[in-house]
């Protein structure tokens, strides 16, 4: 399995997972749906840019810092929309989603195979 | 009588010492060693201006078997041509009629002094791991080597592992080709050209000359590295098992940086044998892991049939042991493959920690 | 093959069978031959270290000397020669610290009879030959020994080397070695071997050819001899290799 498809798989489920969090919030049980379809998006956008650098850049320290960065990007654009009352979940949404960026920078540097089929890390 | 004032006698000691290389393209710089039948020196390969190891059979103790061996130990080298077996440059006879071969220079440190320096036990693994590759690569082409033992490896500045000295070598029945004589090397040297000859055209070298068959009874290698067959001189059973053996015992030595057995002699050594007198690595160093010391053991196996199969299952078995994955010499317990799992993922596995405890005091601030 | 025995000018056994074995013997004529087989190389390093260690004048050093070997024939001196503890060179030099110190001790000297295997040997060669090397340091006597026991070895060598080429009408042969490597201003490097060449009017590949010849020949007279004059293979191994082999310098 390629890298960035590594990615886009293991992104996907991450933000599902994320996304479920959610659940521990009573007031966010309405909008549930939509939480899990953007956050399963966020998990697959990041895994796949992720994915990409990983097939470019081979090292797990590089891999888990750029992951830790579109992390917290994607998670950034997700929580500047803010729930129907205005309410923004900045550190709610950001921190965990730095560290599903970190995951999956992991991830996709220890597995998944690289160009002309070179193996995992 | 003459009289020999002192620089005349340092000069006679000089020339019969030192092989008299003046038909050859080679000049003495110094000694490197000597041991058993020949003295190795470096020397400058005049043509090339490279360096080189120039190992001479010493006269002093020179007998047909031992030309014979010397003769046949260069052929062997030189038809293994792996990047971790040092290879030949030239062979011929002096003109004072004895042998010499000549192969790379190796700059680097014995394994013994290697071991002394290396930290990280996976670096040690990986110098083992390229030892195990030449190895394999002589046993495919049926040769064994017979005197493993960390004098024998060389590790160089940048890494490179050569296995060296080859001298007790022995081919295996099946690997050998019909054989009328070897190339003649006559008095002037000028085998060496005809050694140059022949490696620019592998398909017109002459076919290996068989060994001196060694006698059953005759114990060749280094006592602490021995096999138990080899210790007890039963030359008949000499295979790529006990190639295996000395692997192992290279393997404990890189783990504990003691030698398998202490005792100098082969006659201690057998009787260390007979009383299974091999401290487990474990014993020496708690901290080496069980599988590593079970894999470790498994090619040390007294009995060869117990041992790995084939150089290629022990270096297989280490790659996995670096890998994190359980290796077949030992059969793990669940708490261990649960160990050995959360070693494996332990990065991951903290993450997700972290991520758990994130949400957990995001929680409860919400809730404060 | 045997040959003739004679100390100081002359040959030496080429048995195979180790002199210093035959020395313990119970025959005193076999002792009395193995001694003089060994005097031969070792007469002059006891006489010049007799001198100089010991300080004594080219009289007594002789004297001295003459007695060490007929005592120790009489008395069987070398049976208590043990290889697994020393080199028997240096058992030698021991032996000749001990006879010379009691011999001080008793305060007179026996003038040795024709019993004695060095009685007929040129100490005036050996004593030209003080005169033309170098004193050595006080605390360097035991190095000097040694020293003298391999120039006492090699000019026996280069006598043997001379008589059998001169028997083997090899002449040339020995004149391009004696010319080449026993000479004082011996130059280095591909000059002398052409200059030599013109002199002897043969090419230069026929020099190198012979010395090459002449060396390994030599180098087996040498080794042959210390066969001879050590107790066993061990001792004989660790000899060549200390005098021709990886110990050097």
């Amino acid at each position: 399995m390629s890298k960035p498809l590594l990615g886009l798989i293991v992104g996907a489920v991450l933000g599902i997972l994320d996304g479920l969090t959610a659940l521990f919030y009573p007031n966010t049980a309405p909008l549930i749906m939509g939480i899990l379809i953007g956050s399963s998006l966020k998990g697959l956008l990041a895994g796949v840019i992720i994915g990409f650098f990983a097939r470019k850049i081979r090292s797990v320290p590089w891999g888990i810092v750029f992951g830790f960065g579109v992390g917290l990007l994607l998670a950034y654009l997700v929580a500047m929309r803010g729930d129907p009352t205005g309410h923004h979940y900045y550190l709610e949404i950001m921190v965990p989603g730095s560290i599903v960026g970190m995951i999956l920078g992991f991830a996709t540097q220890r597995y998944g195979k690289g160009p002309k089929g070179i193996g995992a890390n | 009588m003459n009289w020999l004032n002192d620089e005349m006698v340092d000069h006679l000691r000089e020339v019969s010492t030192f092989p008299d290389l003046s038909r050859t393209p080679y000049r003495i710089l110094r000694v490197l060693g000597s041991g058993g039948m020949a003295t190795v020196y470096l020397a400058e390969d005049t043509k090339l201006s490279r360096p080189v190891a120039l190992k001479v059979m010493d006269s002093a103790v020179s007998s047909e078997d031992s030309v014979s061996r010397m003769q046949a130990e260069a052929q062997i080298i030189a038809r293994l041509e792996h990047p971790g077996i040092v290879p030949i440059h030239d062979v011929g006879t002096l003109p004072d009629g004895r042998v010499f071969y000549a192969m790379k220079f190796v700059q680097g440190n014995s394994l013994t002094h290697y071991s002394q320096k290396a930290a990280a036990i996976s670096e040690r693994l990986r110098v083992f791991l390229k030892i195990c590759e030449a190895v394999a690569f002589a046993h495919a082409h049926g040769i064994i080597h017979r005197d493993l033992k960390p004098e024998n490896i060389m590790v160089g500045a940048f890494g490179e592992v050569m296995v060296m000295d080859w001298g007790v070598a022995k081919i295996l029945p099946g690997a050998e080709e019909d054989v009328t004589t070897l190339a003649d090397f006559d008095s002037t040297g000028q085998g060496a050209s005809t050694a140059d000859d022949t490696r620019l055209d592998p398909s017109m070298r002459p076919p290996l000359k068989p060994l001196v068959e060694t006698m059953s009874g005759t114990v060749l290698g280094t006592p602490s590295y021995m096999a138990p067959e080899q210790a007890l001189g039963q030359t008949a059973g000499h295979s790529r098992l006990t190639d295996v053996y000395s692997l192992g015992a290279l393997l404990y030595f890189l783990l504990t940086h003691r030698h398998p057995y202490e005792g100098a002699s082969v006659q201690q050594i057998r009787e260390n044998f007979r009383e299974k007198q091999l401290l487990r690595p474990r014993k020496s160093d708690p901290t080496i892991p069980k599988s590593l010391e079970a894999v470790c053991m498994k090619a040390m196996a007294f009995e060869p049939p117990l041992r790995y199969s084939k150089v290629e299952e022990l270096a297989t078995d280490v790659e996995l042991f670096l890998s994190d994955l359980p290796v077949s010499a030992y059969e793990e317990n669940i708490i261990e493959k649960a160990g050995r799992w959360l070693n494996r993922y332990r990065f991951i596995i903290f993450l997700m920690f972290a991520y758990m405890l994130v949400r957990f005091v995001l929680y409860f601030l919400g809730r404060l | 093959m045997m040959k003739d025995s004679k100390i100081g000018g002359g040959l030496f056994p080429t048995t195979q069978v180790s002199v210093i074995v035959r020395l313990s013997s119970d025959d005193l004529a076999l002792r009395f031959q193995a001694t003089e087989s060994m005097a031969a190389v070792y007469w002059k390093p006891i006489y010049k270290y007799i001198r100089l260690k010991w300080n004594k004048s080219s009289e007594d050093a002789k004297d001295l000397t003459q007695g060490f070997f007929a005592r120790a024939i009489e008395k069987d001196s070398f049976k208590s020669y043990d290889p697994s503890r020393a080199r028997f060179r240096t058992f030698v030099r021991t032996c000749v610290d001990g006879y010379v110190s009691n011999e001080e001790k008793a305060a007179h000297r026996i003038k040795r009879g024709g019993d004695c295997p060095v009685e007929s040997v040129d100490f005036n060669s050996a004593e030209m030959e003080l005169k033309l090397s170098e004193l050595p340091a006080e605390n360097t006597m035991e190095d000097y020994f040694y020293k003298e026991w391999v120039r006492s070895l090699f000019s026996m060598a280069v006598e043997v080397l001379r008589h059998e080429f001169t028997a083997a009408g090899k002449t040339t042969q020995f004149e391009v070695f004696e010319r080449y490597d026993l000479n004082e201003d011996r130059a280095t490097g591909e000059g002398s071997y052409e200059s030599l060449a013109r002199a002897m009017e043969i090419p230069v590949s026929q020099i190198t050819n012979y010395l090459a010849f002449a060396r390994r020949e030599f180098r087996r007279i040498v080794l042959e001899k210390l066969r001879e004059i050590t107790a066993n293979d061990d001792e004989f191994r660790s000899e060549a290799r200390w005098l021709l082999g990886a110990n050097l310098k």
